[in-house]
């Protein structure tokens, strides 16, 4: 019986696997990937000060400190169920099943799809899979392609790919449908990016900063958005251009685009047809939230935070006895606030097993104001709202533990 | 435009949510049931959040504290003789 299982090998599990072995605990990692690391992986990005993010490096960093703690760390499995049982957990893998009084879910976040009519066709992929495939697997997508769908997270990898030779033609949005929503909006995406445009470092997010102070600024930003769109390390990106179908028999052979309000409606006798080779489609990212589930944690859904969140506190904690989450699971941000997060849940866990230590009360709190300070010095914010979608999850965890309670 | 496949695994398009939707004026979950969307190889990783999307904009139907159409073990593709746990250690 292991004290604890983490389920997740990226920033998160990682940095909270090797709390728990400084503080000696029987300790496994699984992993469904190869490769331990997470989405840090493809990790590429300069800051705004100028220094480089290299995912690979800071994957390298955590992985040399646990193995030199000795920690279990098991690749390639899949956790298909978890079970609470009497004194813990059950945790079902592909390879056999695992028993832990404790349990760490840091299973990050799934790409949501922004379904375009052909995106069933070989040759479109998510930008997330174009990221993993550039940078981890170091494989060329294609020949051209185009991004569909504006966004922090498809435009630094539109950067990654452009790092890597990889030729695009542009960023373009969704055309409007049912499923596409706010993707497809030209001043909903605008408001997005320039809130977060003084801590994004490129020259295309500063501009929307600059209008970002009033809401009339923005609008009119929106609407005399320049037809020929605005280069970011010299790819266009149109805010004014919707894709609304990718053609091909067998493959992707071309994308038609047409010009669109700053409400997103299609101008007739504007269309066009692109003919590139790839598309990359940028829909966002929600928790991946499966075992919590089956776990039978409770959820509280948050729009700040990226969608149905586990119901937990601060301090990492669910309302079930014994499981904490930690990293994008709890809500989409930066992978160094994920890194701070898994601190806090190794620590946390430690705390739990080793009851009454002052010094771990200490580094827990201490643990919990990286975080915070973290979270405030992002380069990176994926939510606008992520504070606000933070207090709000701490209250509905004490309601629940209230609840609790009163039966 | 509603020809558009929504769930790919069991092929599900926009056109069989709304017509199943507006037919038995349905919860999320109960189209899940009725069309399979999210019921596929991929457990609804891809197409859950976009079936939401798409209640909301057929009947109004916001998303709610508890997870849209429930999550049920097994959670990734496994085989019956793994289950069976006769192939736990290759």
């Amino acid at each position: 019986m292991y004290d604890v299982i983490i389920v997740g090998a990226g920033p998160a599990g990682l940095s909270a696997a090797i709390q728990c072995r400084k503080w000696d605990m029987n300790v496994l990692v699984i992993d469904e990937f190869p490769k331990a690391g997470g989405r840090l992986l493809g990790q590429l990005h300069q800051e705004p000060n100028g220094e480089w993010w290299n995912g690979i490096e800071e994957t390298k960093q955590l992985t040399e400190t646990a193995s030199k703690l000795n920690t279990e760390i098991r690749l390639g499995i899949s956790v298909h169920h978890v079970e609470k049982i009497d004194d813990g957990f059950l945790v079902h893998t592909n390879h056999g099943d695992f028993a832990s009084v404790r349990l760490l879910i840091a299973t990050g976040a799934a790409e949501s799809a922004a379904p375009v009519p052909g995106w069933t066709l070989p040759g479109v992929m998510s930008i997330g899979a174009a990221q993993v495939m550039t940078n981890v697997h170091r494989v060329r997508v294609g020949e051209k392609g185009i991004v569909i769908g504006i966004n922090v997270l498809s435009a630094a990898i539109a950067r990654e790919m452009q790092l890597a030779g990889v030729d695009l033609h542009s960023m373009v949005l969704p055309a409007m449908n049912p499923v596409t929503k706010d993707h497809a909006h030209p001043k909903k995406v605008m408001d997005k990016l320039s809130r977060i445009a003084h801590l994004a470092p490129s020259a295309f997010l500063r501009f929307g900063g600059k209008v970002a102070k009033a809401n009339i600024a923005r609008k009119l930003a929106t609407q005399f958005y320049p037809r020929n769109g605005m280069k970011m390390w010299g790819m266009p990106i149109h805010l004014r251009k919707a894709v609304t179908q990718i053609n091909g028999t067998d493959h992707v052979e071309s994308v038609t685009m047409f010009d669109v309000t700053a409400d997103g409606k299609l101008k007739k006798g504007t269309e066009k047809r692109v003919e590139v080779d790839f598309v990359c489609i940028a829909g966002g990212l929600y928790p991946l939230t499966e075992l919590a589930a089956v776990a039978g944690c409770p959820f509280h859904y948050s729009e700040e935070l990226g969608g149905h969140i586990p119901v937990h506190n601060e301090e990492m904690k669910t309302p079930i006895d014994g499981l904490f989450v930690a990293g994008n699971i709890t809500g989409i941000e930066s992978a160094k606030v994920a890194r701070a997060q898994g601190k806090v849940a190794g620590l946390s866990i430690a705390r739990e097993k080793l009851k009454g230590i002052a010094d771990l009360e200490y580094k827990v709190l201490q643990a919990m104001n990286d975080v915070r300070k973290t979270r405030n010095e992002a380069s990176i914010q994926f939510h606008p709202g992520i504070e606000e979608g933070r207090t709000k999850m701490e209250d509905v965890f004490r309601e629940s533990k209230k609840t609790e309670t009163a039966l | 435009m509603d020809n558009i496949t929504i769930c790919r695994c069991e092929e599900v398009t926009l056109e069989d949510i709304k017509n199943t939707a507006k037919k038995y004026n349905c919860t999320a979950r109960e189209i899940k049931l009725r069309t399979r969307a999210g019921m596929g190889y991929c457990g609804g990783r891809t197409c859950r959040p976009i079936v939401d999307t798409v209640m909301e904009h057929v009947t109004g139907e916001k998303p709610g504290d508890n997870i849209p159409l429930k999550v049920q073990p097994p959670v990734r593709p496994v085989s019956l003789s793994t289950l069976e746990g006769k192939e736990n250690e290759k």
